[in-house]
């Protein structure tokens, strides 16, 4: 940051101690509430589930805790406290999408509402307020707005009034199935002084490791941490340091911008024939966002959040502003144009194309060291391969271009999931290797089949006699193979190897796997190598040496 | 970091009017290949081995910076992949429109199309749906933009019209499995024979070469 900038935002910080006022909409563990809800309109009713994500549990439904179900268990730990629990990986687009409704209902009462993570609603109050008459009936009013989506599954939620996000959040959440907290005016920062510093990873995104340094330091409570000089900590942790100062004085993590925000510029885009097609809306959204962050960048700032505006050729309008703490880069922003036009498709109100997009941006930070300029500065070749893969997602749809991400296991077809490219931050994945990182005991060996059959096809195995080839239960097998049908054909073993067991998840019944594999050679000239799997009493190819 | 520092070899280079260097190849595939991977040149890779050696000639430029996109192959085992050497924090899996209709395959081309401008390497599974006129548009464009097409035909064991006009045609036919016995080891690599034909490729080199595949790196 430049030596001037950082005077202007200190100054800017004097005069600007008081923090917004907000009130906070906090859904404890929704990834798992999200899940409940979608099973719930499959018709299946689910009490005990929990989120994995990286393997460790993320979030889990109430009944979940109750039985000693805790985030952050692993997979076998969480099912070993709760036998029943179903456990699913994370799904962030699930996570949204049933969220959806919720922030519909709000944004009904106030129409910009600040959406972050999904889980989660903050709104000023500062109208809506006097709109309904005080504080205390705002969190009624808003209680009562997510209470008629629906309750099937029933939804925790607190409601929280405060002077800045944190506060607002931290009040939120102790008022989970409780009438709404408001903290008066003033008040926040001495409340906020008397919590643990586990909330700022709580509810600020902190890294978990920082809040042990913290308490390994004697820091246990933001009192404490705010009884730091700011330039102690800045000295000692660098931004973080000032961040976490800041956050916990009950601001917002960044300081706001003194400098006056940079002339817009290409924001808004107007069609003259009303756009129908979803992915042209987002298509044109991803430009003008590479437009509008370059125009930041080349000044310096960042956006935090960002008011996207779209309108439709009736008059109907959708608006919503969308919040990041770390800043909205170019990819992001056409995220959030994509998420907002698929909701606005889905509540039913846009009756006919598209005719204006407008981005905003709302609030502006000076960049930080961690803001990368537009695509990261991994080189022209990945900005190129980064966008022609965008071009491709817009043209095929985000489901047919994907990416690898390693997930292990004995099954070659299953080593790695294909992860759509929507999902995942093409230049910065690039930055590290994407490589398996154990061996599974009972994984084929190396060399893995070049081509693993996703619907295996149906062989029998004989022997000498035309007898079909059993497998014990001790692993032996009834004869020597000697030659297989596939697809009507006869094709005599070469060589052969094998049986080698694959027992998967053998403590849970329903999903548990047992199978045997054989590496066979048939045919001569050309022969061919596969990989044969018995299973429920079935042979069947599932991969090919191609 | 191993990309920040092999771009930066590739970069400090004038873009303009030098032609950059081949992508490489590795040191086993010399026999096949060369001059490595010419840029803007076609190669078509048949026969029972055609996955396996088309990952393996595609691995070393992979590993060394270049981003890839994988057309068609849904069933392409990724581990392999992997094993071979190829990078897949830099590689992109398309996959085909699922309908053969005209219109899908007019998709089909602009997305090849889009792909060309942005990876220096495609891999790309042959198919009977894509007309001839197409695949011509599509070689121009690839000499044009100085990328390399890999060509895998997955399934060439019944003769049909070729498509493509490859540069370097490789023709596979496993002569030997080697690691596996009867009732014991495992395969452990196989030696493919490999006819060379095409129009780059002079008549005196059309003998078949043996290769080692997974080819060590």
């Amino acid at each position: 940051m430049p030596h001037g900038v950082s005077r202007c935002l200190r100054r800017a910080d004097m005069s600007r101690v008081a923090a917004t006022r907000v009130a906070a909409l906090v859904f404890p563990d929704w990834p798992a509430v999200a899940l409940q809800r979608e099973l719930a309109s499959r018709g299946e009713r689910h009490d005990v589930v929990a989120v994995l994500r990286a393997q460790r549990v993320a979030a889990c439904s109430a009944l979940a805790r109750v039985a000693g179900v805790r985030t952050g268990m692993r997979r076998r730990e969480a099912q070993a406290a709760c036998a029943d629990l179903i456990v699913v990986a994370d799904n962030p687009e699930r996570d949204r999408l049933v969220f959806e409704p919720v922030v519909r209902a709000v944004s009904e009462m106030v129409p910009l509402v600040e959406v972050g993570d999904p889980g989660t609603v903050v709104l000023p109050t500062r109208g809506p307020s006097r709109y309904v008459g005080g504080d205390t009936a705002l969190a009624e009013r808003l209680r009562a707005l997510v209470a008629a989506t629906g309750d099937e599954p029933p939804l925790h939620y607190g409601v929280g009034i405060a002077d800045g996000r944190l506060m607002a959040m931290v009040a939120a959440m102790s008022a989970v199935d409780k009438p709404g907290v408001v903290v008066s005016v003033g008040h926040s920062a001495e409340l906020l002084a008397r919590q643990a510093v586990a909330v700022l990873a709580l509810h600020a995104g902190v890294s978990i490791e920082m809040i042990s340094l913290l308490q390994r330091l004697g820091v246990y409570t933001l009192g404490d941490l705010v009884a730091i000089e700011e330039k102690l900590l800045a000295a000692r942790f660098g931004s973080l340091g000032v961040e976490v100062h800041r956050l916990a004085r009950g601001l917002d993590r960044h300081p706001p911008i003194v400098v006056a925000p940079p002339p817009n510029h290409a924001t808004e885009q107007h069609f003259e024939h009303p756009v129908e097609d979803l992915h042209r809306v987002v298509a044109c959204g991803r430009e003008m966002a590479v437009e509008l962050c370059a125009h930041l960048v080349a000044h310096a700032v960042s956006c935090v959040s960002l008011h996207i505006s779209l309108q439709g050729d009736h008059g109907e309008h959708s608006e919503r502003v969308w919040y990041e703490s770390d800043g909205l880069g170019a990819e992001a922003i056409a995220e959030r144009v994509r998420w907002q036009m698929e909701a606005w498709v889905r509540s039913r109100t846009l009756t006919s194309g598209v005719v204006v997009i407008r981005l905003v941006p709302v609030e502006l930070r000076a960049s930080s060291g961690r803001q990368l300029g537009l695509w990261d500065p991994f080189g022209e070749q990945a900005e190129m391969a980064v966008k022609a893969a965008q071009r491709l997602a817009s043209l095929l749809g985000p489901e047919a271009v994907r990416v690898a991400e390693w997930r292990g296991g004995r099954d070659p077809a299953e080593a790695f999931a294909r992860t759509s490219v929507a999902l995942v931050d093409l230049a910065h994945r690039a930055a590290t290797a994407v490589t398996p990182d154990r061996r599974f005991v009972g994984a084929l060996p190396s060399p893995t089949p070049a081509y693993v059959h996703h619907q295996p096809v149906d062989v029998q195995v004989l022997d000498t006699d035309g007898r079909v080839i059993v497998v014990s239960g001790r692993h032996e097998m009834s004869g020597t193979p000697k030659y297989i049908v596939m697809g009507g054909n006869e094709l005599d073993i070469m060589s052969w190897s094998g049986p080698w067991p694959v027992e998967e998840r053998w403590w849970d019944p329903q999903r548990h796997r047992r199978a045997v594999r054989m590496q066979v050679i048939v045919g001569e000239s050309p022969s061919m190598a596969l990989v044969l799997t018995l299973e429920q009493g079935r042979w069947r190819a599932t991969a090919r040496y191609a | 970091m191993r990309l920040t520092g092999t771009l930066s070899g590739s970069l400090a280079e004038p873009a303009t009017a030098v032609e950059r260097p081949a992508l490489a190849v590795f040191e086993s595939l010399a026999a096949v290949l060369p001059d490595g991977l010419v840029r803007g040149r076609s190669v078509l890779c048949s026969g029972d081995a055609a996955v396996s050696l088309a990952l393996a000639v595609v691995a070393c430029a992979s590993r060394s910076g270049s981003w890839l996109a994988v057309f068609g192959l849904g069933d392409l085992g990724l581990l392999a992949a992997h094993e071979q050497g190829i990078a897949l924090e830099r590689t992109v899996l398309v996959t085909p429109p699922a309908s053969a209709s005209a219109s899908s395959a007019g998709t089909w081309f602009a997305a090849l199309g889009a792909a060309v401008e942005g990876f220096e390497l495609l891999l790309v599974e042959v198919s009977s749906r894509i007309p001839a006129g197409e695949a011509r548009k599509l070689q121009q464009r690839v000499l044009a933009r100085r990328a390399v097409l890999v060509l895998v035909d997955v399934d060439s064991r019944h003769a049909r019209q070729p498509v493509f006009q490859p540069d370097v045609l490789l023709h596979t036919v496993t002569a030997r499995w080697c690691g596996i016995g009867d009732g014991h080891g495992h395969v452990r690599e196989r030696e493919v024979m490999v006819e060379m034909s095409g129009r780059r490729v002079p008549a005196t080199q059309h003998a078949a070469r043996c290769v080692t595949l997974p080819a060590p790196r």
